[in-house]
């Protein structure tokens, strides 16, 4: 049974996202490179190489995703901000040579939100990389499509560990719709199942007892 | 760097598994309330200073109020996303939820999740000519209006509609109504065979 | 009270009220319950399913789901005892049983009211006449005190021999040395006596009727219900029976041959070409089907070892036996290579001319056609699963007595119940495993009892003891692995044996039930030359307990397997052999 996931009061907070959406938060809290312009006084102690009291001006450091766009987005140029490493061109151009042998998981489980996100940073490079986003998933798609429907046949752990978070969304949706569909054909699909909720719990519970013990 | 508690209670809620509802984490929930005291104050003090009129001050202050926003983002979010779930509890599972399930919900979900399920019950006795109908029931559609179920483990005596009381005991077989035994195979109670 | 017409006497008149069903734990109840269940569903009559492993477990089931029930529907169990006797039901409580056990309790047979069995009524032989049993009131209509063996309360007739008592209590109130009263008296003792004979003569053997799957598929056939599905099930319930000793070749050869009626029937246009059905369908076809235990699903070598006719044939537990058995395949020119792989892999010309070759010169080895080969049928369905019903049979029995720990026998029933919904692939072949360990242990066990000459005669009957402490021993302590090992140890002895009399000998076989309680298992078959498959121990093993205070359990619905205190055994043992002599 699910029910409307959005049924909460949506808050414009970056690409329109929910503003209590787990994955967008998670996407968000990843890292950029930034230089900061100006000193920022008393918070020294975010920047393990100073040496005062104070982020001084120049400091160059990594911020959450959240911070750095409070700082430099909306006619504020407190800092300014630089690619993470896998949004570079080359990491592009890797992509486009053969993007369906690259652990995206590895550039960061969130590739391609968190590649949305940059966007609003109005870097030079942006339309480059919303291009290249889409042209390698474009190219990963028949991939993991190809292996959603045949992972009952295969080490389903060996696909998975190189998708992204997006990926493995995609490839479940596909390997829920070959096991409703192999269901289906045995006439299971009528058969009412033990809710997931149950299963879970009772796993949980389970794995304490053994730890218990 | 700000924000690492609370991103942990959001990681926390990616972790446990569709429609599982883990312990309350009070703790984590207090060390970010913490931060957030400590970030409010010195931002205060901090701004009185500014209004003095030391400017420099504006940055670390700006860096501090987006740090208060995401902290309150995410322990919002860590609340939101139980109180799905026990939404979700309700439709699966009745509005009696087994004891293990029942002792992760904090009072005030408790209290909301009868609140829920007491407003649920209304709009459904209210829907149809009479008696309503249960939305919760029959969420594939049914093909036979009778089915066989195994008993998975010991229940006790259970009423049916007519009237007869049945013997839910382990490794017993029965063919009942189907709407009477949904929610007990959602709760593993009894499994639905099919031949 | 036999039941005449199934359908109006039971099927209608259950219609309306939940039904509790109770059923043993043997294959051919499993299939009549599958059977039953899928004309409950398409009727909607509800019901309850409840296993029972033997005759405490059957009143402890009724008692805790008796609440509101009008109807129960026993499975093969039940008739061998007076039901109403043991469960004191209600009045409106009424009893359908349909049970392969024989002889039916006299109290059932003659109840009209609370008991109904379905079954055919030609099955039970020597049955006394009623006025035999139960004296009219017109007979003693002067001796007002007696109390008559009549209808009481329930309708239910006792059977209690307490007249005699009576009579004695109520004689000073009658004139004494009256000469009518006397010769009356004498009337009464003789009428006594021979009631007891015939009462005797009727329970003395214990014997199977017709199979309760196949009563249930001819049910469903008179109502226009029948698919191969229950077909399917009615052969498997059938052939359990011929398998395992319960009825003779005869008895099976009808059955067959009423069934395969239905096979044509219902199986003759999967040949039409233009309405192919879809290869999900289940198939079953007509095949003299050779007697080697699993052999599709094993290899033939291994297949020829472990099955009973062919291991005792050839002796396979003896160095010549086995050169002789390779001197058999090398003379088919099957290669061993071929024979000791899997069957499903040999080459196909080998495996298509394996029956042919066989009948060719199985002669020479002192093997009869008739016996290697059993009329019999086979069920495909999809692309690879074919099975054979005595391999159906066989695995499903196994699962019923499932070695696994923490495996309960309810549990077991319910995963045997699968086994026959052929949709459960999976524990197909898990049962097809564990139905190969269980019969290497069978032969391994038998080989030992050769070897070590642990086959004793006692005169009037041979035994043989599983020792404790073996290996595979655990097997054994469940009735229908042990009656298979009895069986089979029966046969290879009389193989190897020189003695022709031994043919005639019935076995008595025990094995260690739980070491800890000091219980034993124990089950008698009888001989190999008998032909009629009647079996005389359930009322010997009664009468030698009784007679020497041994402590025996006669749970089980099967009269010739009960359960024996361990330290009794030795004069358990003395007066059986004095009472069989």
């Amino acid at each position: 049974m699910s029910l409307p996931s959005d049924s909460t009061p949506s808050k414009a907070f970056c690409n329109k996202e929910s503003y209590f959406d787990i994955d967008d938060i998670l996407a968000t809290q990843e890292r950029v490179p930034v230089v900061f312009q100006v000193p920022a006084l008393n918070l020294g102690y975010l920047d393990s190489s100073s040496e005062t009291n104070n982020i001084e001006a120049g400091a160059a450091m990594e911020l959450p995703f959240w911070m750095a766009k409070a700082l430099s987005t909306r006619g504020k140029h407190m800092v300014s901000v630089d690619l993470p490493n896998s949004y570079k061109e080359s990491q592009r151009e890797i992509l486009g040579a053969e993007a369906g042998v690259v652990n995206l998981h590895k550039w960061g489980p969130y590739f391609y939100k968190f590649g949305m996100c940059l966007l609003c940073f109005e870097h030079p490079e942006s339309t480059d990389i919303a291009k290249s986003l889409l042209q390698t998933l474009q190219n990963r798609f028949r991939g993991i499509m190809d292996s959603a429907q045949n992972a009952s046949y295969e080490e389903i752990a060996s696909v998975t560990k190189k998708l992204d978070v997006l990926e493995m969304s995609i490839f479940r949706v596909g390997q829920k719709s070959i096991e409703s569909q192999l269901q289906w054909e045995k006439r299971q699909i009528e058969k009412l199942t033990v809710s997931k909720v149950i299963v879970n719990h009772r796993k949980r519970k389970r794995i304490h007892i053994e730890n218990d013990q | 760097m700000f924000g690492l508690k609370a991103i942990e209670l959001i990681k926390e809620a990616k972790r446990s598994q569709e429609g599982t509802l883990p312990p309350y984490n009070e703790e984590g929930i207090r060390k970010v309330l913490e931060e957030m005291r400590a970030l409010f104050e010195q931002n205060q003090a901090e701004v009185n200073e500014a209004l003095e009129g030391d400017q420099d001050l504006f940055v670390g202050i700006q860096i501090r109020h987006v740090a208060l926003e995401q902290n309150k983002r995410c322990i919002l979010a860590y609340l939101n996303h139980r109180l799905e779930t026990i939404k979700q509890l309700r439709w699966e599972l009745g509005s009696v939820l087994p004891q293990d399930v029942k002792q992760n919900l904090t009072t005030p979900e408790a209290q909301w999740f009868s609140k829920y399920s007491k407003g649920l019950a209304k709009y459904m006795r209210s829907l149809g000519n009479q008696g309503g109908v249960d939305l919760t029931l029959d969420v594939r559609p049914p093909k036979t209006l009778h089915i066989q179920v195994r008993c998975l483990e010991d229940h006790g005596e259970f009423e049916t509609q007519d009237g007869n009381i049945i013997l839910l005991k382990k490794n017993s077989q029965h063919f009942l109504l189907r709407s009477e035994c949904e929610h007990l195979i959602r709760q593993g109670i009894l499994e639905h065979i099919i031949t | 009270m036999y039941v005449r017409d199934l359908k109006t006497d039971f099927y209608d008149r259950i219609q309306q009220q939940r039904l509790l069903i109770l059923v043993s734990l043997d294959v051919d109840s499993l299939c009549a319950c599958k059977i039953l269940q899928s004309l409950f569903q398409c009727d909607q009559v509800l019901h309850t399913i409840i296993p029972v492993t033997g005759k405490q477990s059957l009143e402890r089931a009724y008692l805790e789901n008796s609440e509101g029930v009008k109807f129960v529907l026993l499975l093969n169990c039940g008739a061998t005892f007076d039901i109403i006797e043991t469960l004191r039901p209600d009045d409106g409580v009424v009893f359908f049983i349909c049970d392969n056990h024989l002889p039916v309790h006299l109290n059932s047979i003659f109840n009209q009211v609370q008991v109904q069995i379905l079954g055919k009524e030609d099955d039970t032989e020597n049955l006394p006449e009623f006025t035999d049993l139960f004296r009219d009131s017109d007979d003693e209509e002067d001796e007002e005190e007696v109390r008559r063996p009549v209808f009481n309360r329930t309708h239910h007739i006792t059977l209690q021999d307490d007249s005699g008592d009576d009579s004695d209590s109520s004689q000073p109130k009658r004139k004494k040395f009256d000469e009518k009263s006397l010769m009356k008296k004498r009337d009464k003792r003789l009428w006594e006596q021979k009631r007891r004979e015939l009462v005797f003569q009727y329970e003395e053997f214990s014997k199977y009727g017709t199979s309760v799957a196949f009563v249930m598929y001819e049910l469903a056939w008179k109502m226009s219900k029948d698919t191969n599905d229950l077909l399917w099930l009615a052969i498997v319930g059938i052939t359990e029976q011929y398998v395992n000793g319960k009825v003779e070749r005869d008895r099976y050869m009808e059955g067959l041959q009423f069934l395969q009626g239905h096979v044509s029937r219902l199986n003759h246009w999967s040949e039409d070409e233009e309405n192919t059905l879809s290869v999900d369908c289940l198939r079953i076809s007509f095949e003299t089907e050779l007697r080697l235990c699993l052999f599709r699903h094993w290899s033939l070598f291994e297949s020829l070892c472990h099955s009973q006719y062919t291991a005792c044939k050839f002796k396979v537990w003896t160095l010549k036996g086995k050169k002789r058995l390779h001197e058999f395949l090398a003379e088919m020119g099957l290669p061993l290579v071929q024979c000791k792989q899997k069957y499903s892999s040999m080459e196909v010309h080998l495996r298509d001319s394996i029956k042919e070759m066989m009948t060719k010169f199985i002669e020479k080895y002192g093997i009869h056609e008739h016996d290697l080969f059993l009329p019999s049928f086979l069920a495909s369905y999809g692309y690879k699963n074919r099975f054979c019903a005595s391999d159906v049979v066989r695995v499903c029995a196994t699962l019923l007595e499932s070695m696994e720990k923490d495996v309960t026998p309810s549990d077991s029933f319910f995963r045997a119940l699968d086994v026959l919904n052929r949709k459960c692939t999976s524990v197909m072949e898990v049962g097809l495993e564990q139905a190969k360990l269980q019969q290497k242990a069978i032969v391994t066990q038998v080989q030992s009892f050769l070897d070590m000459n642990q086959i004793i005669s006692a005169g009037p009957f041979l035994y043989a003891l599983v020792q404790e402490g073996t290996p595979d021993g655990k097997y054994f302590s469940n009735p229908l692995c042990l009656v298979r090992l009895a069986r089979f140890t029966l046969e290879a002895y009389c193989a190897m044996s020189k003695n022709k009399r031994v043919r005639n000998l019935p076995l008595v076989i025990g094995a260690s039930l739980d070491s800890d309680l000091g219980v034993m298992l124990v089950a008698g078959i009888p001989p190999i030359s008998d032909s009629k498959c009647i079996n005389c121990f359930g009322k010997a093993f009664e009468q030698a307990a009784s007679s020497t205070n041994s402590r025996v359990n006669q749970d089980s619905f099967d009269s010739h397997v009960m359960e024996l205190k361990t330290e009794d055994r030795s004069k358990f043992f003395d007066a059986l052999i004095s009472l069989l002599h």
